[in-house]
């Protein structure tokens, strides 16, 4: 028997060194097999997103958009996005933003995960059926909800604040200030994004399989050790990988953001999302939008860069 | 869109169409306002570009200053020219030449509950700023004592609202040189306004929030709760009101905003649609034809009775019989447009400075000669696209 | 093995995660049920101080509704099989197999999940509109299945390679064709891969609104999220009606989750590599 601890990650794994697994018949398998999504990917992805690198030498707003001009303006987008202060300032707020909603997401996330196996199945399965609720429920259903119970006047949290004695709340706007708009927005953004990671941070703690628990239970290991040594492993692969697509998603993250408060108030909420929806579908300035496009790419290959390289190299991806 | 013109008229239209012109079929299609810019951005670049399009009336310097729509200087002079509403033929020009034509257009008013008003003891509806403050504490005096009683719903940034009360002071957003517009938010006359919104918001003793505006949370709802004397509101949202209070209909009347001069009617900002025609559809001739029968008075009168003012008409006799719709109509004859330039309709969906000015000048996070000065740049830095 | 105090605590912290989690969502049914001028009170509401079925009424009378739930789940379960199948299909020689390019396709597929899909907008509308695929269901189809892509292939990926190589071979000694081998060992074992993916596929199309409004001229072919905004209109927004559209149009997502959750239970899992 072996331990399947090493199971659903994609990152480091003890490598089976010894036995290159040889597949027969296969010198054109792989490549039969990879088709179908290779195809998919590269015309529905990849070409657009070569697309809008070339539209971002261009200048293309609205009229040249129906008229199909193409009129190339060189580094001109880019000159204009880098030169606008306002462009640094909100890169760094989507950054720090980023990464408050990473981190809490991870966190979160695994300790929910972590406690959801040591449930009994009814109050597990209330939980599960709550965090599929949060994540399921249309988006313009939840951000309505969120304002509404942040609401100045009207919102079921000050009304629980005032009603708990804490009268300066009466009245209290959350959404004044920019710091105070993200959190809010951070809160949403959270709340329907920790079921996922729950889930996926879940099925890799059930992978490790029951004896190893027993065992280190019966080694007399309490419950911070048995996590240690059995848990732990079990899902630090899945944890980067989790992480890695937490970045990628609260980076990009739009809907919500401009949902709550449209990027206000004065612009103090506004991420690179927003900024990207406000040059190109709402001004339709297409080409500086799709040049911050590529910015904002940059900026993640960046952040991620280290991820990367570390998944391109290691032994995960050999055999 | 989605409940702009009436079915009958649309009906009607069609069928005649049709008559006059044998082989063709009118194909009518119904659009909602949420999207509807990308919509209309990619209809126009599609295949198969729709013949005639309605456009808000703030959308559409943009679409003509892309040069998407075809000319249509010439022949709207055959669409009742003399007729027209002069916001929209506004909104419908660019540098010099008309490239959408009025289509209808509807702008706020007080909507007011007459039997508090009776019970306070106001005897007439106001006419001026003056008797507008004196109705409020007449009022206040009166129902005060209920702590859900709000003699003026005024959220803080009802912008539409402040707009009257510039005008009304003889200044304006911005001004227009040729095709280039420049903010004057810190004019004196601007100032004005903006200090009299905030001497009707304390007036009032409203519990509106300062930092949203009249649509969240939707002020129909708290206005059908029963509890509110007057809202500035466009006539349908008396309707929304009185959905689950049947009663609230038969209680509330109308008057125009006041202007700070005795007598007359704040000037207003009116919303509405243009018609335009993309400049690749394949069947201009037709489009224009369209157009034409659109725009007669025939069709035009079914607009005042829906309860709108028609766009190419003056007839609005039809809304004079309603008093919240008799009240619309006489302020529409004072109606203004927003500055008719291309990167308006993304302010207004976007961010938008004088919200956030309002917003700011309200709570008193700013002085009032900073926050215009900001929301000044601001709108600046917005023409500039 | 746990005291009954600790799981006493244990199972009060779920709950009070499930609560805090459902609140919200909780807020919304509510919303669904009070009349539209209740929606916002000064009062402390809580529970509600009324209830009423008219919105759901509303929601579910509504024109077209049935069309549009149509094309949402042709559109959706769809995208689903077809994420599934290429990214399944894809995972295996990505996990398993040793040739050239291996590591380019590797990359391909992780930069592939950093587009950001709003900026693809113009691209892929004006690809649709070359293919002739705009106004047609498979354009949004298509576009669903690019987008779960990735993610799909990049966890299937995971757990196939979690799955160990000498049961499979141990199977081949027993005389398993290479397909009995997928059927019987491999994909039994995926279970929890293929419901966390298909989950999150399902949930991505079944939300996904900008492409649908875009792509989507005629109103029948027209997709639930697209009807769900068109509960605001130029009159003014009916809150409850939007509410209780949202209550209706979650249900499929979370018939879709309990049906497939099942299999996220450890049971099939560890069975296997016990058998």
């Amino acid at each position: 028997m072996t331990a399947t601890v090493d199971t659903v990650s994609p990152a480091a794994a003890p490598p089976r060194a010894a036995r290159p697994h040889r597949r027969p018949a296969g010198r054109v398998a792989p490549y039969l097999m990879l088709a179908p999504a290779v195809v998919i990917l590269i015309a529905l992805l990849g070409w657009p997103a070569l697309q809008v690198l070339g539209i971002s030498f261009r200048r293309l707003d609205l009229g040249e958009l129906v008229r199909g001009e193409v009129a190339w303006i060189g580094l001109e987008n880019y000159r204009a996005v880098l030169s606008d202060p306002e462009f640094w300032v909100i890169g760094l707020r989507t950054l720090v933003f980023t990464a408050a909603c990473v981190v809490a997401t991870v966190l979160i996330g695994l300790g929910i995960a972590v406690l959801m196996r040591h449930l009994d199945g009814f109050v597990r399965v209330a939980l599960q059926l709550a965090l599929v609720l949060a994540w399921a429920t249309p988006i313009i259903a939840t951000t309505t909800v969120f304002q509404w119970m942040f609401d100045q006047r009207y919102g079921i949290l000050n009304k629980t604040l005032v009603a708990l004695g804490f009268d300066g709340f009466a009245g209290h706007s959350w959404f004044g200030s920019g710091a105070s708009t993200m959190t809010v927005i951070g809160l949403l953004i959270l709340w329907q994004a920790v079921p996922f990671v729950a889930f996926t941070l879940y099925a890799g703690l059930l992978s490790a399989s029951k004896e190893l628990y027993e065992a280190a239970s019966i080694d007399g290991a309490g419950p911070w050790q048995s996590f240690r040594t059995v848990s732990w492993p079990a899902v630090r692969p899945l944890l980067t990988m989790v992480a890695f697509l937490s970045v990628l998603w609260d980076f990009k993250v739009f809907t919500q953001v401009w949902a709550i408060k449209q990027g206000g108030p004065d612009g103090d909420s506004t991420t690179l999302p927003v900024l990207l929806y406000l040059k190109g579908i709402s001004g339709s300035h297409f080409g500086v939008a799709a040049a911050i496009a590529v910015l904002m790419l940059l900026i993640l290959v960046a952040v991620t860069w280290r991820y990367l390289r570390l998944l391109t190299r290691s032994p995960e991806t050999e055999l | 869109m989605n409940g702009s013109a009436p079915q009958p008229l649309t009906d009607a239209l069609h069928k005649e169409f049709q008559e006059t012109h044998k082989d063709v079929t009118v194909k009518y299609e119904v659009q909602q306002w949420n999207g509807i810019q990308d919509k209309l951005t990619t209809a126009l670049a599609g295949n198969d570009a729709p013949d005639v399009i309605e456009i808000g009336n703030t959308q559409a310097p943009k679409f003509a200053a892309a040069k998407v729509l075809t000319d249509l200087t010439e022949a709207s002079s055959g669409f009742n020219k003399d007729q027209w509403l002069g916001s929209l033929k506004d909104s419908g020009s660019w540098d010099g030449k008309q490239f959408a034509v009025p289509f209808y257009a509807a702008n706020r008013l007080v909507l007011y509950r007459k039997d508090m008003f009776e019970q306070a003891g106001v005897a007439a509806v106001p006419t001026s700023r003056q008797e507008w403050l004196d109705a409020i504490s007449k009022l206040r005096a009166k129902f005060g004592a209920d702590p859900e009683f709000q003699a003026l719903y005024l959220p803080g940034q009802n912008w539409y609202t402040l707009l009257s009360f510039i005008y009304d002071e003889g200044g304006d957003i911005a001004k227009r040189d040729g095709t280039k517009f420049t903010a004057t938010l810190d004019s004196a006359q601007a100032k004005a306004g903006l200090e009299f919104y905030k001497t009707l918001q304390e007036a009032s003793g409203t519990k509106a929030p300062k930092d949203t505006d009249e649509q969240t949370p939707e002020q129909a709802g708290i206005f059908g709760q029963g509890k509110v004397a007057m809202m500035i509101a466009l006539p349908w949202e008396l309707a929304t009101a009185a959905k689950n209070n049947p009663g609230l209909t038969a209680q509330t009347s109308a008057f125009p905003i006041p202007s700070k001069n005795s007598g007359a009617t704040a000037p207003v900002f009116q919303g509405g649609s243009n018609l335009a025609v993309p400049a690749y559809s394949k069947d201009q001739d037709l489009a224009k034809d369209y157009l034409k029968l659109l725009s007669g008075a025939k069709y035009q009168s079914q607009f005042a009775k829906a309860g709108m003012i028609p766009g190419t008409s003056t007839d609005v006799a039809a809304l004079e019989a309603d008093p919240v719709n008799a009240a619309m109509a006489k302020a529409s004859r004072n109606g203004r447009a927003v500055p008719a330039t291309p990167t308006w309709g993304a302010i207004e969906a976007g961010q938008n400075p004088l919200k956030d000015m309002l917003t700011a000048y309200l709570t008193g996070a700013k002085t009032i000669g900073v926050a215009t000065a900001d929301a000044n740049s601001a709108l600046n830095k917005a023409f500039a696209g | 093995m746990k005291t009954r105090s600790q799981r006493v605590a244990l199972n009060t912290a779920g709950l009070v995660v499930a609560l805090l989690f459902f609140f919200p969502t909780y807020w919304m049914f509510t919303t669904a049920l009070k009349k539209s001028n209740e929606i916002l009170s000064p009062a402390y509401d809580l529970i509600p101080l009324s209830a009423t079925l008219d919105n759901f009424v509303t929601a579910i009378t509504k024109p077209g509704f049935t069309t549009f739930l149509t094309n949402s789940l042709i559109v959706t379960l769809g995208a689903v099989g077809c994420a599934l199948a290429a990214g399944l299909l894809a995972a295996v020689p990505l996990a398993r197999m040793r040739f050239a390019g291996r590591r380019g396709f590797v990359l391909l597929v992780l930069i592939a999940q950093l587009a950001p899909l709003e900026a693809l907008f113009v691209p892929m509308y004006l690809i649709m509109r070359d293919a002739d695929l705009l106004d047609t269901l498979p354009s949004l189809l298509l576009v669903y299945t690019a987008f779960t892509l990735p993610f799909t292939i990049w966890t299937l990926r995971g757990f196939v390679k979690g799955i160990p190589v000498e049961l499979e071979e141990a199977a081949m000694v027993d005389g398993c064709g290479r397909w009995g081998v997928f059927r019987r060992i491999t994909l039994p074992l995926l279970g929890p891969g293929l419901v966390a993916t298909s989950v999150f596929a399902f949930v991505t199309a079944w939300n996904e609104f900008l492409y649908a409004l875009v792509f989507m001229r005629d109103q029948s072919k027209q997709t639930l999220p697209v009807w769900l905004s068109s509960f605001r209109t130029a009159f003014g927004t009916d809150w409850g009606g939007v509410m209780a559209a949202s209550v209706v149009y979650a249900v499929p997502a979370l018939v879709f989750f309990l049906l497939v959750q099942r299999k996220l239970v450890a049971g099939s899992f560890a069975g296997a590599v016990k058998g």
